[in-house]
């Protein structure tokens, strides 16, 4: 941080010290106030209207009306409140299983390229560019029972698999779909990570009789390490808010099997419009999710230079 | 760069026939996850130009048998693209003056003036990161509501400044310029806000830049949140595209795959042609004080 001290203006010692003393502070409030005005009603009135609303039964014609705790008895009674933290929670572990270590893996490998890393780096990074809703349209042609997948796998004899209809299939599909969408950006921020690391590291390591793994294991994920610690908070973050993609693919089906958490608040807000409901299962993963933002700055504030 | 620089592994490794198999299928597996990436693209202008009856067999062709490309004329028809665009670009726009200049001033006044309580005004900033956007956005909407904003571009272009990671970059691009250029331009007479307009602004434009394909993307993707606060006519490109395209049950497998061509291949020309520019962007970007 830049603490210029308070830099001498010997222009504004005038003789009247509290009128001075004004006019030297206005110009900084008078900047800084428009703003506060707008995160006070577009951010902080949200958040507390979300806090009374969740005591509220909420009716846009009739008005509000009291409800005491009852949106929150309602949420702990409901079956699909469960299925929903499950599947939220098989959901940010399916893409820590399936996306988590390919940016990774694939900045260490691009790094190792002589030629063509440009290409690379670009090509991953493509599909992150194109609009999220066109990727919708063009994957679920792509698992599509007579899909070009389902064709391939019928070519190598294997029974075909229902990618998005299937209960097994249709989550695992939209995790695959969603990393090979998204992992060019975080391979962007592990590569420059990695390429910044001092070439006689590695020089040293060899000479020192390191093979090329135990240099990956020492030398390169150590100094990524805080790249990675920060990718995975903001992943956790990220996913389990998660809920535009199971929404536009499957609208939560089969079954329920892609109804994350947030989902269910939508879906509890605009298909059945209850909004108490919704805004008291707003808090309630405030309450969860706020711990891990700030186990998040800790760790971004230790990591220095990174997303 | 140029010069033979070695990574991590070293030209004595690869003369060990192990090693050298190892970053053969390393280089086969980076070939797979290019292909991987570019073969759906592809998929899409594809089919976008077969003959319907060639999209809908089993198994698929991946290069069509004869070219329709009045499939686009269909497809341009079908949609107001130019429409949508136009109210995608409106709300960028919006949100972006908004953002350079409230966000802007508050960012300047907090990295460069004086003033009693700074600290705790940067954490009233600060401590908004800490909330998961998803948690409030029921209230959010209802909140928009009661202020009468549903269905007007304000419902855009104000909160976009409500954004602590955008002033925050800004904040720290600020707190990089030298102090003693403003107090030279101060000593001339200039008043703050001259020093904001004349001096800052014309310093940030790359810091701007950066700003911009934040905004930008917000506004070209955000395709939920639109279809909830506008509807029909004002919604933006990305929404239009999901209740028009996407959702329609009685378009043709083709012409929905033209459409989809049409919206995808402006970004991917305009990132080909800047992507030096946009990723030294990003980078400037990911350096948080």
């Amino acid at each position: 941080m830049n603490q210029t001290t308070v830099s001498a203006r010997p222009l504004a010692a005038e003789p009247s010290r509290a009128r001075g003393r004004w006019r030297r502070y206005f110009w900084g409030y008078a900047f800084v106030l428009p703003s506060v005005a707008i995160f006070l009603v577009f951010l902080w009135m949200p958040i507390v209207k979300g806090i009374v609303f969740s005591f509220y039964h909420v009716d846009f014609v009739k008005g509000n009306s009291y409800v005491g705790v009852d949106n929150y008895k309602y949420i702990f009674k409901d079956p699909d409140v469960w299925k929903a933290v499950k599947n939220t929670l098989y959901y940010m572990g399916l893409c820590i299983v399936i996306g988590f270590w390919v940016p990774i893996l694939f900045a260490i490998s691009i790094s190792e390229l002589k030629r063509f890393q440009g290409f690379a780096r670009i090509a991953a990074y493509l599909p992150y560019v194109v609009p999220v809703v066109v990727l919708y349209g063009l994957w679920r042609w792509l698992y599509d029972p007579v899909g070009p997948f389902n064709a391939t796998l019928s070519w190598l004899g294997i029974t075909p698999i229902n990618f998005m209809t299937d209960t097994r299939w249709s989550m695992i599909s939209i995790v695959i779909m969603e990393t090979w969408q998204q992992f060019g950006s975080a391979l962007l921020i592990y590569l420059a990570a990695i390429m910044s690391i001092p070439r006689d590291w590695y020089e040293a390591a060899e000479i020192d009789g390191a093979g090329v793994w135990s240099r990956i294991w020492h030398v390169t994920l150590p100094s990524i390490r805080n790249q990675i610690a920060l990718l995975f908070m903001l992943q956790l973050i990220g996913t389990s808010q998660g809920f535009q993609s199971q929404f536009a693919m499957l609208d939560g089906g089969p079954n329920n099997t892609t109804l994350t958490y947030a989902l269910y608040i939508v879906r509890n807000a605009f298909n059945n419009f209850n909004y108490g409901v919704a805004s008291a299962l707003g808090v309630l993963m405030f309450l969860v999710l706020g711990v891990l933002a700030v186990i998040q700055h800790r760790i971004s504030g230790r990591g220095g230079n990174a997303a | 760069m140029k010069t033979a620089e070695r990574g991590i592994i070293s030209a004595y490794d690869l003369k060990k026939p192990v090693n050298r198999i190892v970053y053969i299928l390393m280089v086969l597996m980076i070939a797979v996850m290019v292909v991987s990436m570019l073969y759906p693209i592809a998929v899409a202008f594809f089919n976008g130009v077969k003959s319907n009856v060639e999209v809908n067999t089993f198994p698929p062709h991946f290069l069509p048998q004869e070219w329709h490309f009045d499939n686009y004329k269909k497809g341009w028809a079908y949609i107001d693209l130019v429409k949508y665009l136009k109210n995608t670009l409106l709300i960028f726009a919006g949100s972006m003056v908004v953002t350079v200049v409230l966000s802007g001033l508050a960012s300047f006044s907090l990295s460069k003036l004086e003033w009693p309580m700074r600290k705790g005004v940067y954490y009233f900033f600060l401590s908004t990161l800490f909330i998961p956007p998803t948690t409030y956005i029921i209230p959010n909407f209802i909140n928009l509501k009661d202020l009468g904003m549903i269905n007007t571009y304000w419902a855009f272009w104000l909160p976009a400044a409500a954004n602590a990671f955008y002033l925050l970059l800004l904040k720290s691009f600020f707190d990089g310029i030298n102090q003693e250029l403003f107090e030279s331009f101060r000593v001339d007479g200039a008043s703050e806000l001259r020093c904001f307009f004349q001096l800052a602004f014309p310093l940030s434009v790359p810091i701007f830049a950066t700003l911009a394909i934040f905004v930008f993307s917000t506004a070209w993707n955000e395709w939920f949140w639109p279809s909830l606060v506008m509807s029909g006519d004002h919604y933006p490109l990305a929404t239009a595209i999901k209740r028009l395209v996407i959702d329609a049950r009685r378009l043709e497998t083709n012409i929905r795959f033209a459409i989809l061509t049409m919206v995808m291949l402006p970004p991917i020309v305009v990132f080909l042609i800047f992507q030096r520019f946009i990723v030294r962007g990003l980078n400037v970007g990911s350096i948080k004080g």
